[in-house]
């Protein structure tokens, strides 16, 4: 069985911005050659760093998004190294790389350029603002993206500082769109012989992701703010959001009509702590038949119904509140998506690696890495292609741990190289 | 219509998806040419069809900005597969399409009898893909979520805001709008090359945990490999400082406004120190490396503060994108849709739909520069091509697809 890409040669000349890309393609079976600069990649010094490795081989931002990858150190500032490049360009179906204009024209790599090389050749080009438009070139990163997106005007508490969102957003929804674009390039390129650029701003990326935020400033006029949970107004909907338990937090969104809604809730508070006042009335049939938030925000702007209203539905989140309470978040999530409540323990980041879904079909991967003297563990691919399964052969590589290799195989006499300083 | 070069012209998808992460990948499959049918019922739609944003006041299922977003350029055809002859017809668009697409419940897929096996047994080339919250094996198979809920399983909230805050979430539900859409585009794609190699269809099995996890892999990596453990810190980073969000004085005359200010190296530092008129910080031990900046955070962040609170987000911004620091203001969805960048590379889409009338649509997340994604045509009405689908592509005769009409099997 071949992988999707097992006839496919990446050269990833990303920084950070792009090394999800490579790496979701290597999981596809693409032979995926990291050019780095001769003190390699930055993020192999980014802190976290994995104990006891050498300094450049030990940050593990640098091990989880560049396995599966070979590394070929070249001095792009040298025009040894660059002609070397173009070699590789030369024997590539793929260039990923994440110059700004001005640095691409400066390397003589613009997306003409290297297509002169190689005619048939797909260039991704990944960048915070794209190619083109007044802030091109601009300074930006993960989070100065994720804020000229909107995102971070919409994470956070009410009146609060903006939030960015964790692990580097902006970076993976960037990568993510490159590698959906490279796979729309090779599928026309397999047709016609045609390769072409893909572009990809990675404020362009995360847009979509403000969720009604554009819609609602579109048709209303009005912005959506960061509310922290709550509702407009700083309302707080009975069986919507994060709840205190007796072990942590969950969050709960229960009060629409999916899965067993709010009656789905009520009947788990019955299971597990018998009948109390949201089973008998007076609340018993306002809390089976009336706890939708929708139709309540509306509610409570008549101000004829609202006080009685506001009052019935602090009774509730009360009890809500306290039964939570009691209970671990664990044994609420299990049993409360056992009657199809939609109930979410908050992991934490140990929590995700002993799940017990994930470890049932067997999703993490352990991969022995001699550079780092033992075996890593990595997460599993997104998907799960049932014919041609993903693949992670090899761990991060060493810095330049490949040079004479991938030079030999593309014809370039490696020795002239690596003696004249163009590459190590 | 301008002749079609778009890279999937001729693919043909049949979308049974819903809500964010299933109409959003079919979306841009949809920009890339594909003819996407969707098939919707009358009788439970599409929850993004009922919520906000909408026209105050309308009710209509044609007018939400959220679905209308996510399904631009598709066909909507209206059958109740609950019916036995509705199921049939279902199963006849299984044998048109070379892809099926699902981010239904399993349960609710089992109920629409569109399983993987039903599905492969009535075309056996097709690629299809599942995408329900938790995958189609192991003891959590059937349970149940949206994005938000995913947030919280993940990581995504225990990472998220400040440690003095409860996990609250990011404020939407964030999975579904490009990590799982993304995802799931690119693994069609593949199982797409495969097919066109080897003329054999596939099973995509894609659990939205799976999907969020893997875009979120960083700290568990961490916490599995050294034992590190993250935590809700706001923005801060280890590898960088300052690196946070300051208020500014105003920005286009707006108080409580903020600025996203990043010194990733140290080069990025001295800038950043020289642009604020602070040459002194950089003699400072307090500051003099990542590690001291890092064991002097709060004091820096308050430093950066104080500077950025006495200055406009213009001139913050111009002095530090002039000192080459990374730095952009906290923008809103508003000044998104008219920002001078977005407008010189066309971003936004406006499309006129006949009951939503003109808006804005998102545009693509990547562009192609020889067969260009375009967005052809507005969202669907509901129903709005039942009696084209139904004549063109399961050759039913009109007086036929009346009488199904009125038998409530078609809308």
């Amino acid at each position: 069985m071949s992988a999707v890409l097992s006839d496919i040669r990446v050269i990833d000349a990303t920084d950070v911005i792009g090394h999800y890309a490579g790496y979701l393609l290597a999981d596809l079976g693409a032979d995926v050659i990291k050019v780095e600069p001769l003190d390699g990649d930055p993020t192999r010094r980014w802190l976290p760093a994995l104990p006891d490795a050498p300094e450049s081989e030990a940050g593990l931002q640098f091990l989880l998004l560049n396995a599966n990858k070979r590394s070929v150190a070249l001095d792009l500032d040298d025009p040894s190294g660059r002609a070397a490049f173009l070699r590789l360009v030369k024997s590539a179906d793929i260039v990923l790389e994440s110059w700004s204009p001005a640095r691409a024209s400066e390397l003589g790599f613009a997306p003409a350029e290297l297509r002169e090389v190689n005619p048939g050749l797909i260039h991704a080009s990944i960048t915070e603002w794209g190619l083109s438009g007044p802030l091109a070139g601009v300074p930006s990163s993960d989070m100065v993206a994720v804020a000229q997106a909107g995102l971070m005007h919409l994470n956070g508490v009410l009146n609060g500082p903006p939030r960015n969102l964790p692990d580097h957003q902006g970076y993976r929804c960037a990568s993510i769109n490159a590698a959906a674009g490279v796979m729309a390039a090779l599928l026309h390129r397999d047709e016609t012989g045609i390769g072409q650029l893909v572009e990809v701003s990675m404020q362009e990326a995360l847009l979509i992701a403000q969720e009604t935020a554009m819609q609602q400033a579109d048709i209303l006029g009005t912005d959506r703010e960061r509310l922290g949970g709550l509702r407009p107004g700083g309302f707080k909907m009975p069986g919507l959001g994060i709840y205190e338990t007796a072990d942590g937090f969950i969050f709960a969104m229960c009060s629409g009509n999916a899965g067993s809604g709010f009656p789905g809730l009520v009947d788990l508070i019955e299971e597990m702590e018998g009948r109390g006042p949201l089973q008998e009335e007076p609340l018993a049939t306002f809390a089976r038949n009336e706890m939708n938030a929708g139709q309540l925000m509306e509610r409570i702007q008549d101000p004829e119904q609202a006080p009685q209203l506001l009052e019935t539905l602090a009774r509730i989140d009360t009890l809500v509140t306290e039964f939570f309470r009691r209970h671990s978040k664990t044994v609420l999530y299990e049993r409360g998506q056992q009657r199809r409540v939609l109930l979410g323990a908050v992991n934490a980041p140990p929590e995700v690696s002993a799940d017990e879904q994930l470890r049932a079909r067997d999703w993490f991967r352990d991969v022995f890495d001699p550079t780092r003297g033992r075996t890593l563990r990595y997460p599993g691919p997104p998907w799960m292609l049932e014919r041609t399964p993903a693949h992670l052969g090899r761990p991060a590589p060493r810095l330049g741990e490949h040079t004479r290799e991938v030079l030999e195989e593309a014809g370039v006499p490696a020795d002239e190289l690596l003696a004249g300083g163009g590459a190590q | 219509m301008t002749d079609d070069r778009r890279p999937l012209r001729g693919l043909r998808v049949l979308d049974a998806t819903w809500f964010g992460a299933g109409p959003i990948a079919l979306r841009t499959i949809a920009n890339l040419g594909a003819n996407v049918v969707r098939v919707e019922t009358q009788r439970r739609p599409d929850g993004l069809r009922t919520v906000a944003p909408r026209p105050i006041g309308n009710p209509s299922l044609n007018v939400g900005g959220f679905y209308n977003n996510f399904n631009a350029e598709k066909r909507s055809v209206a059958i109740d597969l609950a019916k036995p002859e509705g199921r049939e017809l279902g199963l006849r668009l299984v044998q048109w399409a070379d892809v099926f697409m699902t981010n239904m419940t399993n349960r609710a897929v089992r109920q629409v009898g569109l399983t993987w096996d039903e599905v492969q047994a009535a075309n056996p080339g097709i690629i299809g893909l599942y995408e329900p919250m938790q995958g189609l094996t192991g003891p959590h198979t059937e349970f149940i979520g949206f994005g938000a809920v995913l947030s919280a399983i993940t990581g995504l909230n225990y990472l998220s805001g400040h440690e003095s805050e409860p996990p609250n979430g990011v404020g939407t539900n964030y999975p579904d709008y490009v990590v799982n859409p993304g995802h799931g585009v690119i693994a069609i794609l593949a199982a797409l090359r495969h097919k066109r190699r080897t003329g054999e269809g596939q099973l995509i099995d894609m659990s939205q945990l799976e999907s969020t996890v893997a875009a979120l892999s960083g700290p568990v990596f961490a916490w599995d490999n050294a034992g590190v453990e993250y935590r809700r810190e706001g923005n801060r980073v280890p590898y960088a400082a300052p690196h946070g969000a300051y208020r500014v004085a105003s920005y286009s005359g707006e108080a409580n406004r903020w600025v996203a200010i990043a010194c990733i190296s140290e080069d990025h530092w001295q800038a950043a120190a020289t642009a604020m008129g602070h040459l002194e910080w950089l003699a400072d031990g307090r500051f003099e490396s990542l590690e001291a900046r890092k064991a002097h955070e709060d004091e820096l962040d308050h430093e950066v503060g104080e500077w950025a609170a006495s200055h406009t987000g213009e001139q913050v911004t111009g002095a530090l994108r002039a000192a080459g620091v990374p730095a952009g203001m906290v923008l809103k969805a508003s000044e998104l849709l008219n920002d001078d960048h977005l407008e010189a590379r066309s971003y936004y889409a406006y499309l006129d739909h006949a009951e939503a009338g003109r808006r804005a649509y998102d545009g693509p997340g990547f562009r192609l520069s020889e067969t260009p994604h375009e967005v052809r045509a507005a969202a669907p009405l509901l129903g709005e091509h039942t009696f084209e689908v139904a004549t063109e592509i399961l050759g039913l005769e009109p007086d036929e697809v009346g009488r199904l009409i009125a038998e409530e099997v078609l809308y």
